[in-house]
């Protein structure tokens, strides 16, 4: 963590943002703090704490359910409210040392392309409400991940999602608890069955069931390209079949 | 910058730095329950609570706990005594080393806080933060449950061993009417099959507490780390990012001129002395193939230089100012490459000493061989023969390497270290520091696991250096990813054997070969491959055996010891190899193995080849006792064996995708190096009829130091609190070899046992006296108590003061020590139960139950967890964990998460039983328990995957590519 060399906790997103934006000083985001604790960081830079700023409450409608960013994970897991897709990817990020400290936003500015929660996420169609210097802008989630640039220079505020929907989930990983080397997860829509994978690409992907073939996925240690694939094609299927074959 | 939050109730004000994590600020506050794991947090050995919340301190910044509430184990701890769930952990035997144990029961507190009445499951979700290496989580996971069960109010019963009846009549056949039922046991008891053949005892073979559990516990200074010196530096490494390469030039001036640099160290301004690293005893094996600092890097890891600074901070800069100019040199990782003839020479330097043949890579050639393989092989109705494939691993103590020196007011040098092997490093690094043994003071504290990687002296002297060259006390902690590439390793091996068997199933001819890859040094080098040789040619009987070896030397991290000794490679390959046999012939895989394992009398012939002390043995040894027949029965009833061939079971109609399966696997290690491992003990009375018992025996959490207190109070008729150990102190306890090679029990209980009879004779001598009784062998001491024949008695308390004070006054003490002339070896029947995912080849271990015959264990609480935590390592082994290097030998997952290890939330059930039998050899009737269970979980998983699929893999791990690829081959 040597890294950082400054910490602010700003009272109000307005301050929050323009520690952020400051010229000739690099700053980053610090939410639950388990990416940059973790050293993930490579330059210096000062850390701007938005716990004091951004949300941690959650809203439960029928046809929504909104996060504030700083919402812990373990805090989403306990909402009655959130989905069982949602708690059950969330609860997968990691042990609960984890859970207990990062946040959802964090875990979609980060976007690790092994996240099950960024993958359901999708599933659910969420929302991500970025607020940046001088507006505020509310973009799909999929649209963000597809830009990053989106989400630059501001602050993820909230995400929201669709709880409805009957779900499934499956996937292949070295044990019970492991990051799993690809995931499925699918969710019951009107035009059949909204599908996301994790482990295929730079980012948790949603994408046409009938389209999983066509994906070119990177390798690690853990699988190759062409076992991921394979394995997408056949967890696909599961997915599809424990959803009732509505692709 | 100050941050102010409430720690343990009390609002306090700290500075800090932005960037200070918040384990550093409470550490540097003296909060030492807080302890480093890994600097990215997936340990938990930094776990507290903030808000109520658990959460890893070592990635918290101190700076976002402003305005909390944290709590740490030390504000739980009641002024003497434990708080009910310390209490819980201690009864339970879930502490072993105790490195996490605080962050377990903080993490016990949030959950019981916030649901008194936990589920199994809550519980493991609870403690699903905390790695842990030792106790297979079942223990800590009961603990918790026990103490919520306390605090509820409700009434909980003692830890007592379940005692099981045998299914085995001596002499007679198993009763497997009785095997196809199963038990229903409390998790808890430690499961002990008697033996009729074992007297009685009052302490011995008790599950008596830890006698370290308080401080574990309640999270007091303990460790090496949890010591300030004043005016202490920090050093820290330099490492070769290269895998093979040549140092031209190395420009030290910036970090020199760095303020706040005291020293920096490398191969032009440390002497060249050669020596071989591994802690054995003297002389060590060659060959001497290290230097402190050398001129050429052999792997991605290796030393380059070392820096001590006023803070780490400073040191990691001035090691970023170090400018070494390498002449890169081609690469080679694999043994059977390596040792080809064109690859490149790792040791190609003049003064390397005792390689076979450096100049083909070659470190070690052992050849051994008993009867005639070859004429036993032409006699074989059918022969056998196949290759396997087991990978390098990291030990991952969650305590890694940590070493702390400086020089005491007499001017010698004291090293506190996290070591196995006090006495060998203080005889090695002598040399290397230019200093006489009589100068050099080696003290081992409490050691937060070791499993064989701290059976080396690996930063002694590097700290050493810098505090001779400083005058200033030195520390040196390895980080996590200088722990998996820069200390040591499993050797992987490639294995192959070759077997004749007669049409009847009896073997005639068994050849194994094996080429080990050492890296580019070989610590263990030679001996690791003996054990191999020795496990793999010694389990079953065999008239002609041959043993075939060449060890060589690569661009890998380092190998070195690992718990099991080079035991789990050969019997992956020797299980799996019997399997694949008894399956071609048709014969059912235990009738086969059961027809050639070894049994009580039988000659144990190839260790008098491949023994490590095999120069000094003057017979072959023979098994004297053996329990493997019951183990066998017993782990069958407790699986489910008769599961195996039932076809509704195996493939399961509601998940066409999902078959099932059961595997076995037979287990035999040693007890100590016979021969060779010698321990010392040393016991003394005190005014209150206490002892203080001294040993050099090197307790890594395994509970050594309480089965060698309970061996003496055994003895001496006092219950084992009255014994206080202190161990292990190279100036003031006698010599002990150190934990390795199974042998703590075996050869230091025995120095123990001398010692305390020892005792005991001049005790009785002077209470003969004092009872005016005429034959003090007629005195039986018990209960605190010197007794005579008629009844009357005199305190122990009674007896010390006149002693001390009285008349004819002198100490009542003794020192004895022990050198081993056998190895008994311990026998187990280890089993497994997957799931596999033919669809994508994911193996799902659900059962592992471990059988083992270790004699009478001294503490059936402890010798239970060694075997539950030991199999849970063992899954790792053969499941999830690889140590991967990429094209240029860097490791690509050197960071728990990427090198898999197994949380609480995704363990498969695990039973351990203790079969009891009288090895008339041991103290108490004791073997060895601490390694074999390291031995037989990677070919049982192998062997039940083989039942549910019909394939058999013979690479290591089985992770889900590489049995997804066998399945599409096969």
């Amino acid at each position: 963590m040597q890294a950082i060399t400054g910490y602010h906790r700003p009272s109000g997103l307005d301050e929050a943002l323009a520690l952020l934006n400051r010229d000739y000083v690099t700053s980053v985001v610090v939410g639950g703090g388990t990416v940059i604790g973790a050293g993930s960081l490579e330059t210096e830079a000062e850390a701007v704490d938005i716990q004091a700023c951004v949300e941690a409450s959650i809203e439960a409608s029928p046809t929504r359910i909104r996060y504030g960013a700083m919402v812990r994970l373990q805090d989403l897991i306990n909402h009655p409210a959130t989905p069982p897709l949602l708690a059950e990817t969330a609860r997968r990020e990691g042990p609960n040392t984890l859970r207990n400290a990062a946040t959802i936003g964090g875990t979609v500015a980060s976007a690790h392309w092994e996240s099950e929660l960024v993958a359901a996420l999708l599933v659910h169609d969420a929302c991500v409400k970025i607020a940046l210097p001088d507006h505020v802008v509310e973009v799909s989630l999929e649209e963000l991940l597809g830009d990053s640039s989106l989400a630059e220079r501001g602050i993820i505020t909230s995400i929201s999602a669709d709880p409805s929907g009957e779900t499934a989930s499956a996937r292949s990983g070295r044990t019970p608890a492991d990051t799993s080397i690809v995931a499925a997860l699918g969710r019951v829509v009107a035009s059949g069955v909204r599908l996301g994978l994790t482990g295929v690409a730079a980012h948790p992907v949603v994408i046409d069931p009938a389209d999983v073939e066509s994906l070119e996925p990177p390798g690690d240690f853990r699988g190759t390209p062409e076992y991921r694939k394979e394995l997408a094609g056949t967890l696909t299927t599961r997915i599809v079949d424990l959803l009732g074959g509505t692709a | 910058m100050k941050v102010t939050f409430t720690l343990n109730g009390t609002e306090q004000t700290f500075d800090c730095r932005p960037h200070e994590s918040l384990r550093a600020v409470l550490r540097g506050e003296g909060y030492y329950s807080v302890r480093f794991g890994a600097e990215t947090g997936e340990t938990g050995a930094a776990a507290v609570l903030c808000d109520g919340r658990l959460i890893s301190a070592e990635i918290m910044l101190a700076a976002q706990a402003d305005g909390h509430e944290i709590e740490t184990v030390e504000g739980l701890n009641p002024p003497r005594g434990l708080h009910p769930i310390q209490e819980a952990f201690v009864e339970t035997g879930a502490i072993q080393s105790g490195y996490s144990t605080p962050a377990m029961i903080l993490a016990a507190k949030a959950l019981i806080d916030g649901n008194p009445d936990p589920t199994e499951d809550d519980v493991r979700d609870a403690l699903s933060g905390i790695l842990d290496r030792e106790t297979g989580y079942l223990r800590p996971v009961h603990a918790v449950l026990r103490a919520a069960a306390i605090l509820r109010g409700e009434k909980v019963a003692p830890v007592e061993p379940a005692l099981i009846e045998p299914l085995v009549e001596p002499g007679g056949t198993p009763d497997m009417g009785a095997a196809n039922s199963p038990l229903n046991l409390p998790p808890l008891s430690p499961r002990v099959i008697p033996s009729p053949e074992v007297p009685e005892t009052n302490v011995v073979g008790k599950p008596e507490r830890k006698v370290d559990a308080v401080k574990l516990a309640k999270g007091h200074a303990a460790f090496v780390d949890d010591i300030e010196r004043r005016g202490m530096l920090y050093a820290k490494m330099l490492y070769s990012p290269h895998a093979h390469a040549r140092i031209m030039s190395i420009d030290d001036s910036a970090a020199r001129a760095l303020p706040g640099v005291h020293a920096v160290l490398h191969h032009e301004n440390v002497e060249r002395v050669r020596y071989a690293s591994g802690g054995q005893s003297y002389p060590n094996p060659l060959p001497y193939d290290q230097v402190s600092f050398d001129n050429k890097v052999r792997h991605v890891g290796d030393r380059v230089a070392a820096v001590a600074a006023e803070s780490i901070e400073i040191a990691e800069q001035a090691v970023k100012l170090i400018n070494v100019e390498y002449e890169v040199l081609p690469a080679v990782f694999d043994e059977n490459e390596a040792i080809a003839g064109n690859a490149p020479v790792i040791h190609d330097e003049p003064d390397m000493e005792g390689a076979h043949d450096a100049a083909r890579n070659i470190v070690q050639h052992i050849e051994a061989e008993v009867g005639d393989f070859v004429a036993g092989l032409e006699s074989a109705d059918r022969v056998f023969e196949k290759s396997f494939r087991v990978h390098q691993v990291q030990q991952c103590p969650i305590e890694p390497h940590i070493a702390i020196a400086w020089l005491d007011s007499d001017e010698r040098l004291v090293i506190r270290t996290s070591t196995q092997v006090p006495f060998h490093v203080r005889r090695m690094v002598a040399p290397l520091l230019g200093m006489p043994v009589r100068d050099i003071r080696i003290v081992k504290p409490r050691i937060g696991g070791g499993f064989g990687v701290k059976q080396e002296m690996l930063i002694e002297d590097v700290v050493g250096h810098l505090a001779l060259a400083t005058g200033r006390p030195v520390r040196l902690e390895l980080n996590r990813e200088e722990e998996f590439v820069s200390s040591r390793t499993r050797h992987p091996q490639t294995i192959t054997f070759t077997t004749g068997v007669m049409n009847d199933g009896t073997l005639v001819a068994q050849k194994m070969r094996t080429v080990g890859n050492t890296g580019p040094y070989g610590t263990h080098a030679l001996t690791v491959q003996m054990v191999s040789g020795l496990r793999g040619l010694s389990t079953y009987n065999c008239p002609n055996k041959k043993f075939d070896c060449d060890v060589a030397y690569t661009n890998t991290p380092v190998a070195g010891a690992y718990r099991g000794y080079g035991a789990p490679q050969a019997l992956f390959a020797l299980e799996a190899h019997m399997e694949d046999i008894a399956t071609e012939m048709g014969m059912d895989v235990l009738e086969f193995r059961r027809k050639n394992w070894t049994k009580v009398g039988d000659p144990l012939d190839v260790a008098a080849e491949l023994g490590e002390g095999a120069a000094d043995m003057k017979f072959i040894p023979v098994v004297t006792s053996s329990g493997m027949d019951e183990c066998v029965v017993q782990g069958q009833r407790a699986v489910g064996w008769h599961r195996r061939h039932e076809l509704d079971w195996l493939q399961p109609a509601d998940r066409p995708h999902i078959r099932r399966g059961l595997g076995f696997a037979m287990c035999m290690h040693g007890s100590a190096i016979s021969g060779l491992d010698m321990g010392g003990a040393s016991i003394k009375i005190n005014d209150d009829g206490s002892f203080n018992l001294l040993i050099g025996a090197t307790d890594l959490g395994t509970g050594a130091d309480t089965i060698l207190a309970q061996m003496a109070a055994e003895v001496l008729g006092v219950p084992t609190a009255d014994v206080v150990v202190y161990a292990a102190d190279t100036d003031m306890t006698p010599f002990d070899v150190g934990a390795y090679a199974s042998s703590t029990t075996y050869v230091s209980g025995m120095a123990v046992k001398k010692a305390a009879e020892e005792v005991r004779r001049q005790i009785i001598t002077r209470a003969a006296l004092l009872l005016d009784v005429d034959v003090p062998g007629d005195i039986e001491l018990k209960e605190r108590a010197a007794f005579a024949p008629d009844g009357r008695s005199m305190s122990l308390e009674q007896i010390a003061l006149h002693t001390l004070h009285q008349d004819d006054q002198h100490q009542i003490m003794a020192t004895a020590s022990y050198v081993a002339p056998d190895s008994p070896p311990p026998y187990a029947a280890q089993f497994a139960e997957v799931e596999v995912d033919i669809e994508t080849g994911q193996v799902t271990v659900e059962r592992l139950v471990m059988a083992v015959d270790c004699g009478v264990p001294i503490n059936p609480l402890t010798s239970a967890g060694q075997v539950e935590g030991g199999m849970v390592q063992a899954l790792g082994y053969g499941h999830c964990e690889e140590m991967v290097l990429d094209e240029t030998g860097r490791m690509v997952n050197a960071r728990f998460g990427p090198y898999k290890i197994y949380r609480a939330d995704e363990m498969p059930a695990i039973e351990a039983y203790l079969v009891q039998t009288m090895e008339k050899s041991g103290p108490f009737g004791a073997k060895a328990i601490a390694e074999i269970p390291k031995d037989g979980v990677a070919p049982a998983i192998r062997n039940a995957i083989f039942n549910a699929t019909g394939v058999p893999i013979d690479n290591l791990p089985f992770t889900p590519q590489r049995v997804w690829d066998a399945l599409q081959t096969s």
